[in-house]
Order: C-alpha cells, then structure tokens, then sequence
C-alpha cells in the first residue's frame, strides 16, 4: 500500500523525502532508475560483477549529492551523468591497471561474465550486443550505449556527456563505420 | 539464438546508429529483442544498506567526538582549578612565588644536597 503510493510521488518529491531522512523515498528512486543505469553501466563495461558495483556506486554518489541537485535538469539526467562518469572512470581505472599488467591494451574489455538470464535466447542477444559494445572505442561506446540501449537522441546525449553536439554527431559516424566491421566479425 | 534471430539484432544494431532513425523506438526493439540489462535481485536493499549503515557509522564517529571532547573540557578544568588551589596554598606558606616554593625546595636544601654530594 505504502509502495504503492511512492509509485505516485514525482521525484522532486522524492528527492525533498530522501533528504528529509525519508529511506523508502530513496528506495522508491533507485527501483525507478536501476534498470536505466543498469543499461549504461552494463553496456559500457559488460555484463560483469563489477558493473554491478559501479551501479550501487552510482546511486551511492547520487544520495550524496542529492543536496546539489537544483531541479533545473530532468533527474534522470543528472543520474545518467553520474552513471556515465562512474563508468568511463572504471575504464580509464582498468585500462592504467590492465596496461601495466599486460601488453594485450584494450583486451580486458572483452572479458565479459553472463549472468544467468530467463532463457538461453536473452542470454545470446545480451552476449551479442556485450561484443559488438565491448569492441568499440570506448568513446565511441558511450555514444553507442546512450542511443542504442537508452534510446536517447544525438541532442540528449550531447547533453548527459556534456559534448559538443558536432563531436557526437562525429562519433556516432566513426562508431557506425566501426561497428559494421565488428558486428561482420562476430 | 538461431542465425536469422542473430542477424535481425545485427541489423537492429546498425539501424539504431543511423541518424534517420528513431532511438527510442529501437532501443525498445533491441530490448523486446532479448537484450535488456537489470541489476541482480536485492540491488536495492544492498545500495539502501550501503547508504544507512555507513550514515549510522559516522553518526557514532561524531557522538564518540564529542564524548571525548566532554571528558577532555571537563579534565581540563578540573586541573586548572587544581593548579589554582596550589598555588593559592603555596603563597599563604612560602609568602612568594619564587622558583624554590613552586618547586617545593626550602632554601636549607642547598645545602644538605651540597654536603651530601661533596661529603663536606
């Protein structure tokens, strides 16, 4: 009953909840954008353990800074900006730690740990976009993740990345060129 | 996943990166397709444990702070107000406050340490 009506309140409302000390409301905010960060976080870094601690780190980051929040950009904006800097940190992280360990460069990024999914059909389709993502720049990948799983236009991606609308729109092209080859490999 | 399924996605892929297209509808596609991305169960309630726990950690941090910044007034007091009452006494029985009565040394000491050490 009471979850229920959390599903109601919008989420500035939320967010003055939470920081009233409201724990359910900030419950209610990470059910709402779990799935969305679970969509960048993963696509970015594959479907591993550690990307399920970037999530947690995500929203973790986000209660913090909740206080900072002004309302003036959508909250699902300001969770991706956080989830997108979380993220390509852990890639730079791996790529210094993976470079120093190993001369193969970008290749721990194509360790990929498949959880175990409903049907062997979703395990495959997940495994086949993980590759074609894992393959990509990483900055050609972020781009990719944002429009392809998120589903959001070159002008919000722009936004979230805080790019130049030319260099996504750059990006995207290099990324298209790219992933023809890879998904013809795979 | 069966080879047309596979290359349906692959095309789905390269669609979603065209500019003509429509992110949203086939992002929905590409999901409806089999590739959607959850966290694992109890996500949640780990991410709220994480938050209140560690809150909670810091609330004892502060409240042992504070303890102890009690004690330290208190002893702090206690002792000067110590320090007062002696030296209050030492001026009513030596009458100064010179070097030998702060340190409790009478003037007839220097002499006793002098024929003690030399033997004289």
């Amino acid at each position: 009953m009471i979850k229920e009506s959390y599903r109601q309140i919008g989420d500035e409302e939320l967010v003055r909840a939470t920081l009233e000390g409201d724990k359910r409301a900030y419950g209610e905010i990470i059910s709402r954008y779990q799935n969305m960060v679970a969509r960048t976080v993963k696509g970015m870094l594959g479907d591993s353990v550690y990307a399920e601690d970037i999530g947690q780190e995500v929203f973790v980051k986000l209660f913090y800074s909740l206080s900072d929040f002004r309302g003036e950009a959508k909250l699902s904006t300001y969770i991706q900006k956080i989830a997108v800097n979380l993220t390509l940190n852990e890639i730079k992280r791996r790529k210094r730690f993976f470079s120093m360990f190993s001369h193969k460069g970008n290749d721990e990024m194509h360790e990929i740990e498949i959880p175990d999914h409903d049907s062997e059909e979703k395990r495959d389709a997940v495994e086949l976009v993980n590759k074609a993502l894992m393959n990509l720049d990483p900055k050609f990948r972020v781009i990719v993740a944002m429009r392809m799983l998120q589903g959001y236009s070159t002008r919000e991606t722009a936004e979230i990345l805080d790019l130049p609308l030319g260099t996504v729109l750059s990006r995207l092209s290099r990324a298209q060129e790219q992933m023809k080859s890879i998904l013809k490999k795979i | 996943m069966n080879d047309m399924k596979s290359k349906d996605l692959k095309l789905l892929i390269l669609k979603s990166l065209e500019l003509e297209s429509d992110p949203k509808e086939i992002s929905q596609e590409i999901n409806e397709a089999g590739a959607e991305y959850n966290f694992r169960d109890g996500f949640s309630d780990k991410v709220l444990d994480r938050i209140y726990s560690s809150g909670s950690a810091i609330v004892k941090k502060v409240e042992f702070v504070r303890d102890l910044n009690f004690v330290f007034y208190r002893l702090a007091l206690t002792g000067a107000a110590a320090i007062i009452v002696l030296l209050i006494s030492l001026f009513i029985m030596e009458g100064s406050f010179n070097l030998n009565s702060v340190l409790g040394l009478g003037n007839s000491y220097d002499e006793t340490i002098t024929c003690l050490l030399t033997g004289y």
